[in-house]
């Protein structure tokens, strides 16, 4: 048999399911008459495992897993991770620091000129911090350094 | 006149024009859609009264439907994914020396099918929102059971595609604190979950980090054809060929644009069909048939309004954009929904009135700087999608300043790189999102008041009929299904995959 694209999105969404559910344990279902906060998320939950059932029974019309193109991944991989590294950095590095880091690598890891990177980074780092902290009167994170 | 009044003050029409502007340029950028362009600036609005948020947000939604046809005639490259037909006769038209006249055609298009939906939306929204004050909890279950249902049958996917993201969306809708019992439901000891998951963080995640993780800027490239300002003004036989094509559009286009689903999206799609089907000419289609820029431009304007009808009457959204201006409303401190009306009559009416001068405002901005957004898309994209995700961020976390949520958006980012590598619509999850809390409430309270009684549902004739409505339309998906048959749905999936 060819292992196809829905047979892995419905077993993910099954595997999801069972998931939830067995941390729902606490959740009263309640009665007919007197829902409890479970009764939604475990009739979801159900309807996940049929439509995944359905899926796979129906993965003949998907694509075979194996012709899935994935050479967008390490692009993927990159952009997440340095964006994941600046989420992390931001309450303590503030906006203008973080964001012309995370700027300047993600235009850096494109091969571009990184002088032109770094001017092009810090000044729309401060353009954007004064646009929203003065002109839009949105405060942004400040960060130890108090900017 | 109230809604004029209301619209003309200059602060209004400033925060309008921002709109259009802002609008406009998400169009024109591939990459980013209507409704990441909402989310980030919906922090700005916080500081607005609830006209101007809601004026300057629904600008930018309706402005990046006339942006979207630039890119579209003059790079073949969507900006946004409801001008995709456009590309093909648009681009067209451009290699032969039309451009102008194409996007001339697209612009005043847009315009009439906009101002047409925005007469139509004035007309039907209050006495639909006068009807629906009837609706109690029975009736909000039915209405939201139909919506899920007409957005499965609605959708280019299958049906268990669709509802299985709806149903994904409502289990995210159900984290946070139970409204009716107190209990915690899957917040795993994180205080910022008590409140549940924001339309925002997953809104952005899925369909703005989701589509720049998907997209190496190697897969960006694209010349453009700039088009000389003296070659704008179409012939006198582009503008009869685009006469009729622009009037069944805005119809169409409206009509569409009532029912959930990506309405916009679609109704371009069946206006292409539509034109090419009526014309004597349909060898033409694909070759630079002006009758195909100008059908599915009006199509999708007219759409993008017919869509707050809904929004506005019933308190339903249709899409994750009109979910998001609904979000942005309630943080305002304004329920949507058929009280609208009657509680809020300057918010309604100036909205309504300020879409009339949007219009307007966008065929006086589309035009004649057409040339100014064509070297936007001189930006190269390994510069323009770090500045992206910079404004997501910003637009995430300075919502509830919660670093939680940005992490959400991240995950949600994640999320949607891998649905559309398993093919799977976004869409639907949001809108299963923003529906959850009232779905259950209504649900739970139907039962309660009926003390376990199912046959509440189908004995009160408003319910009973939506309830008929949604078994119909289950019935011919069914049908769909087992014979197989390649409908405008089949086509529309692949023109979707085509776009990718």
């Amino acid at each position: 048999m060819i292992l196809r694209a829905d047979h892995v999105a419905g077993g993910v969404a099954i595997a999801a399911a069972l998931a939830v559910l067995a941390v729902s344990g606490d959740l009263p279902f309640g009665t007919i008459a007197f829902p409890g906060a479970g009764m939604l998320p475990k009739l979801v939950c159900g309807l996940m495992i049929l439509f995944g059932v359905l899926l796979i029974a129906r993965a003949g019309q998907s694509p075979p897993f194996a012709e899935i193109s994935w050479s967008d991944l390490p692009h993927a991989v990159r952009v997440l991770g340095v964006t994941a590294a600046a989420v992390a950095l931001y309450t303590t590095l503030g906006f203008i620091i973080t964001m012309s880091l995370l700027l300047f690598v993600l235009i850096a890891l494109e091969g571009r000129n990184l002088v032109a990177a770094a001017a092009f980074s810090l000044g729309i780092s401060l353009s954007t911090y004064v646009l929203f902290t003065v002109g839009l009167k949105t405060p942004l994170e400040q960060g130890l350094l108090g900017f | 006149m109230l809604g004029f009044s209301v619209a003309l003050r200059p602060d209004v029409l400033w925060y309008g024009f921002l709109g259009c502007v802002v609008g406009t340029l998400v169009g024109v950028l591939p990459g980013i859609g209507p409704l990441s362009g909402i989310s980030i600036l919906l922090p700005v609005t916080f500081g607005l009264d609830a006209t101007k948020a809601i004026v300057m947000l629904a600008g930018i939604y309706y402005g990046s439907q006339y942006g979207g046809s630039t890119t579209s005639i003059l790079m073949r490259i969507p900006g946004e994914a409801s001008s995709v037909m456009t590309c093909i006769d648009g681009y067209a038209m451009a290699r032969k020396g039309r451009a102008g006249a194409a996007l001339c055609i697209a612009a005043v298009g847009s315009w009439i099918a906009g101002t047409f939906g925005v007469v139509m939306l004035t007309m039907i929204a209050p006495p639909l929102a006068a009807f629906a004050l009837r609706f109690g909890p029975p009736e909000y279950t039915a209405l939201l059971v139909l919506g899920l249902i007409f957005l499965a049958y609605m959708s280019s996917t299958s049906l268990p595609r669709t509802l299985l993201m709806a149903a994904v969306g409502l289990l995210l809708g159900t984290i946070g604190i139970d409204n009716l019992t107190g209990h915690f439901r899957y917040s795993f000891d994180i205080a910022e979950l008590g409140d549940g998951i924001g339309i925002v963080p997953v809104a952005v995640g899925l369909f703005g980090l989701g589509e720049i993780l998907s997209t190496p800027s190697a897969d960006v490239v694209g010349q453009v054809i700039t088009p000389k300002l003296r070659e704008l003004l179409p012939n006198r036989q582009e503008w009869r060929q685009s006469a009729w094509p622009i009037a069944r559009g805005s119809v169409l286009g409206f009509l569409i644009g009532l029912t959930p689903g990506s309405a916009h999206i679609i109704s371009s799609f069946l206006s292409y069909a539509v034109e090419r089907k009526l014309s004597k000419h349909p060898e033409e289609f694909g070759k630079g048939a002006v009758a195909g820029v100008a059908g599915p431009e009006s199509a999708n304007n007219a759409a993008s309004t017919g869509a707050f009808v809904p929004m506005l009457a019933l308190g339903l959204p249709t899409g994750p954009v009109t979910a998001v201006l609904m979000a942005a409303l309630i943080v305002h401190g304004i329920q949507v929904g058929p009280q609208l009306v009657n509680e809020h009559p300057d918010v309604f009416w100036g909205f309504v009135a300020s879409m009339y001068v949007g219009n307007v405002l966008l065929l006086l901005l589309n035009l004649p700087l057409v040339g100014v957004f064509v070297n936007v898309l001189r930006i190269p994209y390994s510069y323009l999608y770090p500045l992206v995700i910079m404004f997501c961020v910003i637009g995430v976390y300075t919502v509830n300043n919660s670093i939680v949520d940005v992490w959400i958006m991240l995950i949600m980012g994640v999320l949607g790189y891998f649905l559309r590598k398993f093919g799977l619509d976004p869409a639907p999850l949001v809108l299963g999102l923003v529906i959850s809390p009232t779905f259950e409430l209504s649900l739970r309270q139907s039962l309660i008041m009926s003390n376990g009684n199912w046959s509440i549902f189908f004995g009160r004739p408003i319910s009973f009929v939506l309830f008929a409505f949604s078994a119909v339309l289950l019935v011919l998906a069914l049908v769909s299904a087992i014979r197989k048959r390649a409908d405008w749905r089949a086509k529309l999936a692949e023109a979707e995959a085509g776009e990718g």
